[in-house]
């Protein structure tokens, strides 16, 4: 559906994007993983059309986005990071507009703008003043704006930051029903979020395409990857050289302490679950375990497995 | 373009600037006209002509927005990003502008109305007038739309629009100083020029720099003068300032992060 070819592009003598490939298939939720300042956003800019390449290619649908512009982009429905909404509008008469521009058939205008209305969860404020919405208000009219025209592929950048946690899952429970019907690439940094949405995962940094990997192969690599917290009551340091005495412990760091709460991370090898052993050292000592779990992995410590392991790379 | 069109000029109305635009117009040609009414002679022409001077406060009113707010709230990516063409944009925005002015101008209709009921006479100099308005409405709009182009801040893009205008405006005025001070300079006896060659050559720059003035090429319009070359030069130049326009909106796409 969409081919990227060995993008480059350059601003002076610094390059955003520097020579990214990658396909996205028909059907796919592609996630697009990378810290800030990556090249997420420039990527799907030029996707869309917004930004020109320096060099490379993108075909949508088989039409090339510079060459063929108004066909490829008559496929693509984009949500930018910040998304485009005029404040001084009514929700219904933005669509309306966002209708014109993507010249939907007057005939089918009124039946889709109520769908896309009913789908987002909006059409109470259908007739509000986009600028009197709340945040996550603002951005379900920014992802009613991408679907308008039914295109068939959605190209949403970083779509649930600065929302609360129950606007965060209302946009993920969105884009998964948008899946069933449409090709959509999706953009982030925070991991849990990608593998919840998406089939297969981009990770880009420094411009560049670290790994691209069925999300499957993302989570075998993340439990590979394994830190524990533990909070308790004891002495600290009889306690971090009990825990370094565990085999399959590699570390213990001290996080946070106080008067007789203390709280350490631990590093452990994958290979061996050492759970039941800390809950029996700690016993042993009569140091009382006040809360252990595991900590996710986070983004930099994602790269650095893959970069640094032979299994990163396409 | 039509869609383009219909938003910006339902803006005018949604916004104060399309109000204060009109608020401006509608006081200055009333002020006017009823000073020529007062004094028992009405002349349209001529308040059409003295109403081009205050364009150096409404184009840039009617314009700065036009492109400068979508960059600035980053709603230009639907004109970017839609199946929509970026000269379509800039049309549709251009003629939004256009229609203001001549919603405005039905106060001077108005007027004319009330001239003609008046028994007055509304002769070829004042339809040479009304003409000529159009045509400078035209060149001063793709003037203002360029300035609104180039940046994203409104005032930045009003004080450009505004400074440019008020240079046409006085472009007479200037030619006229650099001859005298060209004059004045050069009949030093250091230079020993001959004064008849060197008024004729002062002359000749007045008339240089005079001839690109959009004001002086069509002054005769009022008096029921009326000949093509000043209108196709007004439209060239508008013209060529919507064509700047789009280059520097198509020039985007390869410069912006």
């Amino acid at each position: 559906m969409i081919e990227i070819n060995n993008l480059v592009k350059r601003y002076g003598n610094t390059r955003a994007v520097n020579g990214i490939s990658f396909t996205v298939n028909d059907g796919e939720v592609l996630g697009f993983l990378g810290p800030n300042g990556a090249g997420k956003s420039t990527t799907m800019n030029i996707i869309t059309g917004y930004l020109s390449s320096t060099s490379g290619s993108v075909l949508v649908d088989g039409h090339d986005i510079l060459e063929d512009p108004v066909a490829a982009k008559k496929n693509i429905g984009y949500l930018p990071e910040l998304p485009p909404l005029y404040f001084d509008m009514t929700v219904r008469e933005y669509l309306n507009f966002v209708c014109d521009l993507k010249k939907v058939p007057s005939s089918e205008r009124k039946a889709q703008i109520n769908k896309i209305l009913s789908m987002v969860h909006i059409t109470d404020y259908a007739d509000r003043l986009i600028g009197n919405l709340s945040k996550g208000y603002k951005q379900r009219v920014g992802m009613a704006q991408a679907m308008v025209g039914d295109p068939k592929i959605l190209i949403l950048d970083e779509p649930t930051v600065g929302l609360d946690p129950t606007q965060i899952q209302e946009i993920r429970k969105l884009i998964r029903a948008l899946a069933q019907n449409h090709t959509i690439i999706f953009s982030s940094h925070i991991l849990s979020e990608v593998q919840e949405v998406c089939d297969r995962v981009v990770i880009i940094n420094n411009g560049k395409v670290a790994a691209v990997q069925p999300i499957s192969d993302l989570s075998k690599k993340l439990s590979g990857y394994t830190r524990l917290l533990l909070s308790f009551s004891g002495p600290i340091k009889d306690v971090s050289n009990a825990l370094r005495s565990i085999p399959g412990i590699t570390s213990v760091t001290e996080r946070v302490s106080n008067v007789d709460i203390h709280e350490v991370e631990i590093s452990i090898d994958s290979s061996t679950d050492v759970r039941s052993s800390i809950f029996y050292t700690m016993v042993r000592g009569n140091w009382p375990i006040l809360e252990l779990r595991s900590l996710d992995p986070t983004l930099e410590e994602l790269f650095l497995s893959i970069t640094s392991g032979k299994q990163g790379g396409k | 373009m039509l869609a383009i069109f219909k938003r910006e000029f339902s803006m005018y109305f949604k916004t104060a600037s399309g109000y204060i635009a009109f608020a401006i117009f509608a006081f200055l040609s009333g002020y006017i006209f009823v000073s020529q009414y007062a004094s028992g002679k009405v002349n349209i022409a001529s308040e059409i002509t003295n109403l081009r001077s205050f364009f150096v406060v409404l184009i840039p009113i009617v314009t700065m927005g036009l492109f400068s707010e979508d960059k600035k709230r980053g709603t230009e990516v639907l004109y970017y990003t839609t199946p929509t063409n970026i000269a379509s944009v800039v049309i549709g925005k251009f003629l939004s502008a256009m229609a203001l002015f001549g919603i405005m101008f039905i106060n001077v209709l108005v007027q004319m109305f009330i001239t003609v009921c008046s028994g007055g006479v509304i002769d070829a100099g004042t339809m040479g007038a009304i003409v000529v308005y159009f045509f400078l409405t035209a060149l001063f709009v793709a003037l203002g739309l360029f300035a609104s182009a180039v940046t994203d801040s409104q005032i930045i893009a009003a004080i450009f629009s505004f400074l440019i205008i008020l240079l046409i405006q006085l472009t007479s005025t200037i030619s006229a100083l650099i001859s005298s001070t060209f004059n004045s300079f050069l009949s030093a006896k250091v230079f020993n020029i001959d004064p008849e060659k060197l008024s004729e050559f002062c002359s000749n720059v007045e008339k240089f720099i005079n001839w690109f003035d959009p004001l002086s090429k069509t002054k005769d319009f009022r008096y029921g003068v009326f000949s093509i070359s000043p209108l196709f030069y007004c439209a060239c130049i508008a013209g060529l300032f919507l064509f700047l326009t789009y280059q520097v909106l198509e020039k985007k796409r390869w410069t912006q992060s």
